[in-house]
């Protein structure tokens, strides 16, 4: 009998630690300067762990330090904003519990979020339930193609990107492309418009292949593609993998051009992938390359000077999710900005829906009541990588 | 198809199929002596990776970063047994798997909070362009799991064999009660089986990681596919968790050949399935009549 109770102790023990750490998701941040009214309180749901980790943790540096900035001057309307993160762990399911918590719970006015396509679709119809407006820095098209009045979204949709890529490839005589897709969210979503739009464009697909999320070896998939002899191997995700994919045809000794997403414009990739990283081609917006938005624009001026903001405070320069997230949080500060008399959801969702001309860093954004996403072609450039950095492929 | 294509396949499935064997290799060790499966041995294997890591950037030069952890990681593996599942040893099978998940999520967040929630890598054990074989790419690292997955596979093989505690812990398989009146330790039996899972879950951690990085988030991925590994070989079968995790391997990668990568790990449990119904033993499982 003692033994038993000594082991449930234990056990109570251990219950107790896997609790308190489970509930370690929720931290209140951002404590704001400004006085003298009731915090705004604004959710976001990150993947601060799994797949999207690298994704989810800029975000978070990105909606803290802006939130920072605009507590300092003085908050909205005198009222501090206060986000509350909760980690989504790349898991759609995660991610619905994350929304149901902030909305029942925490009383947020809007959710800013998810970082991945699979868990920003998994979310939303919470927040449609309970009419919260969710900005999305998830870049597939399914975000604002499968339309809710609800669902706004900052980056270039994967309907924007990829006829831009696919039309690069084209410019430069790469006409026969093997596929490589990630089966999840983002990457499912990419390669469906791939299919669609490859043709038109004049690029043939001569083989498409796919891998799971948490998949550690992709010299099978790569293979195959190298036996179909392609001019360049097109690789659509956003996760980790992608330094694996990269790593693999140099070891395969498969040395075509490799052409990525916006999802691979982050520096894990390069260190990831390391020499295997060269010559990586990839379209995205202006931020890593600042001059590419010109001088003497404001879109220059915000960028430039988010960059050394974020720069100065976590000692690395921000990458394109960063960028997302400055977008994200500046429509809905906007937004806030514009409203007249009482903060809630509905106005809320009405002013962000109104949003016009906000400069911001991925670039300029005009919604309308049929468009939640206002981007065009006009915001990417193309990317290669060379000697570990970016550069502007011409 | 040219010869050359189809080596390459095998090649890429021999090398997930190595590390599938450790961590295979893990289960059945523990199953043997014990009759449980351990649901924490994919956290060893995540913390073989993380720990390895860890002791680098401390300042270790990389092997002795690597034996450092697989010591660390046998030790947690050697403490798991003795203080969350020998005070319930009695309790019944179901009691201590139970224990065994409720260890591994204990395990991954506490890796979470002690390393991060990012990826973390490891440099290649050795630099250079691939090795060549009959016109097929064979990395260097694969060399190196490849060498060591057999280095330690021979190692336990002559453990078992033809030491003392070989010959207790193939006695504990057949019955701990007969073992014990034998004058068998077993509880020290199951410990340290325990921790000689563990230690070979992180070496596999360890010499996956600069093919792939790790994260705290690992285990649980790969302790599915050591299982099906262990399971297809026949469970308590050390040769049989190697040829069952190998097998494995080649099975994915044949069916990325041959069928479709979207369904390789649906194509694997199909098979894995399969065989239940066929050959419930698995490939080199004695039937349990032959116990009796």
């Amino acid at each position: 009998m003692r033994n038993r109770r000594h082991v449930a102790a234990v056990m109570a023990v251990l219950l107790a630690v896997t609790v308190s750490l489970a509930g370690c998701g929720g931290d209140a941040g951002s404590d704001g300067e400004a006085q003298g009214g009731e915090p705004i309180r604004i959710g976001a749901v990150l993947s601060l762990s799994g797949t999207y980790s690298g994704l989810g943790t800029p975000e978070k540096q990105a909606i803290e330090l802006e939130v920072e900035r605009i507590n300092d001057s003085g908050g909205i309307d005198g009222r501090p904003l206060q986000v509350v993160f909760e980690d989504d762990a790349t898991d759609p399911a995660k991610a619905v519990a994350a929304a149901t918590r902030l909305i029942e719970r925490e009383n947020v006015v809007a959710v800013i979020g998810a970082t991945g396509t699979g868990q920003t679709m998994a979310l939303r119809d919470e927040c449609v339930r309970a009419q919260i407006p969710v900005v999305s820095m998830a870049g597939g098209s399914v975000v604002t193609d499968d339309f809710s009045e609800w669902v706004f979204q900052t980056p270039w949709p994967n309907r924007i990107v990829v006829p831009f890529t696919l039309e690069q490839l084209a410019e430069r005589g790469l006409t026969r492309v093997g596929v490589i897709s990630d089966s999840g969210g983002y990457g499912a979503d990419g390669h469906a418009i791939i299919v669609a739009e490859a043709a038109g464009a004049g690029v043939e697909i001569v083989a498409d292949e796919t891998f799971n999320p948490g998949d550690t070896d992709m010299t099978a998939q790569l293979t195959k593609i190298r036996g179909a002899e392609p001019d360049a191997v097109l690789m659509w995700n956003a996760g980790k993998e992608a330094a694996i994919v990269a790593q693999n045809m140099a070891q395969l000794g498969f040395d075509v051009p490799l052409v990525g997403s916006p999802g691979n414009g982050r520096v894990e990739f390069i260190d990831g992938a390391g020499d295997a990283a060269e010559g990586f081609r990839f379209a995205a917006g202006k931020i890593l390359v600042p001059e590419a938005y010109g001088d003497d624009v404001e879109a220059y001026d915000v960028a430039t000077g988010f960059i050394e903001r974020f720069t100065e405070r976590y000692d690395k320069a921000p990458d394109i999710f960063a960028g997302h997230a400055y977008d994200a949080i500046w429509v809905v500060a906007d937004a806030l900005d514009r409203l007249e008399g009482d903060i809630d959801p509905v106005a809320l969702r009405d002013a962000i829906e109104q949003t016009s001309g906000l400069v911001g860093v991925g670039g300029t954004f005009t919604y309308a009541p049929n468009d939640h996403n206002g981007l065009s072609t006009s915001e990417l450039v193309f990317y290669r990588i060379e000697n570990g950095t970016w550069v502007l492929d011409e | 198809m040219d010869s050359a294509e189809l080596l390459q396949f095998a090649i890429a499935g021999l090398k997930s199929g190595s590390i599938y064997a450790l961590v295979a290799l893990g289960f059945s060790l523990v199953y043997g002596s014990t009759g449980i499966i351990n649901f924490a041995q994919g956290e060893f294997f995540m913390l073989g990776g993380m720990l390895s890591v860890f002791f680098r950037d401390a300042g270790m030069p990389l092997p002795v970063a690597g034996v450092s952890a697989i010591v660390v990681t046998g030790l947690v593996g050697l403490a798991f047994e003795r203080f969350l599942l020998r005070p319930r040893r009695d309790a019944g099978p179901l009691v201590l798997i139970i224990i065994t998940i409720g260890g591994s999520m204990v395990i991954k967040s506490l890796a979470r909070h002690a390393f991060g929630g990012n990826e973390l890598s490891l440099p290649m054990f050795s630099s250079g362009a691939s090795v060549m074989v009959a016109g097929a790419a064979v990395e260097r690292q694969a060399l190196w799991m490849w060498g060591l997955t057999a280095l330690a596979v021979v190692a336990l093989t002559v453990v078992h064999a033809r030491t003392r505690f070989g010959r207790a812990m193939r006695a504990c398989s057949l019955s701990h009660d007969a073992a014990r009146l034998m004058g068998i330790d077993t509880a020290k039996v199951v410990m340290v089986s325990f921790g000689l899972a563990a230690a070979l879950g992180a070496l596999g951690g360890f010499v996956v990681t600069p093919l792939t990085q790790t994260s705290f988030d690992v285990g649980a991925r790969i302790g599915l596919k050591g299982f099906a590994g262990a399971i297809l070989g026949g469970l308590g079968n050390p040769l049989g968790a190697v040829v069952g995790g190998l097998a494995l391997g080649l099975l994915e990668s044949l069916s990325i050949a041959f069928i479709s990568s979207t369904y390789k790990d649906a194509i694997s449990l199909v098979v894995l399935l399969a065989m239940l119904f066929i050959r419930p033993q698995g490939l080199l499982g004695r039937a349990s009549r032959e116990k009796v």
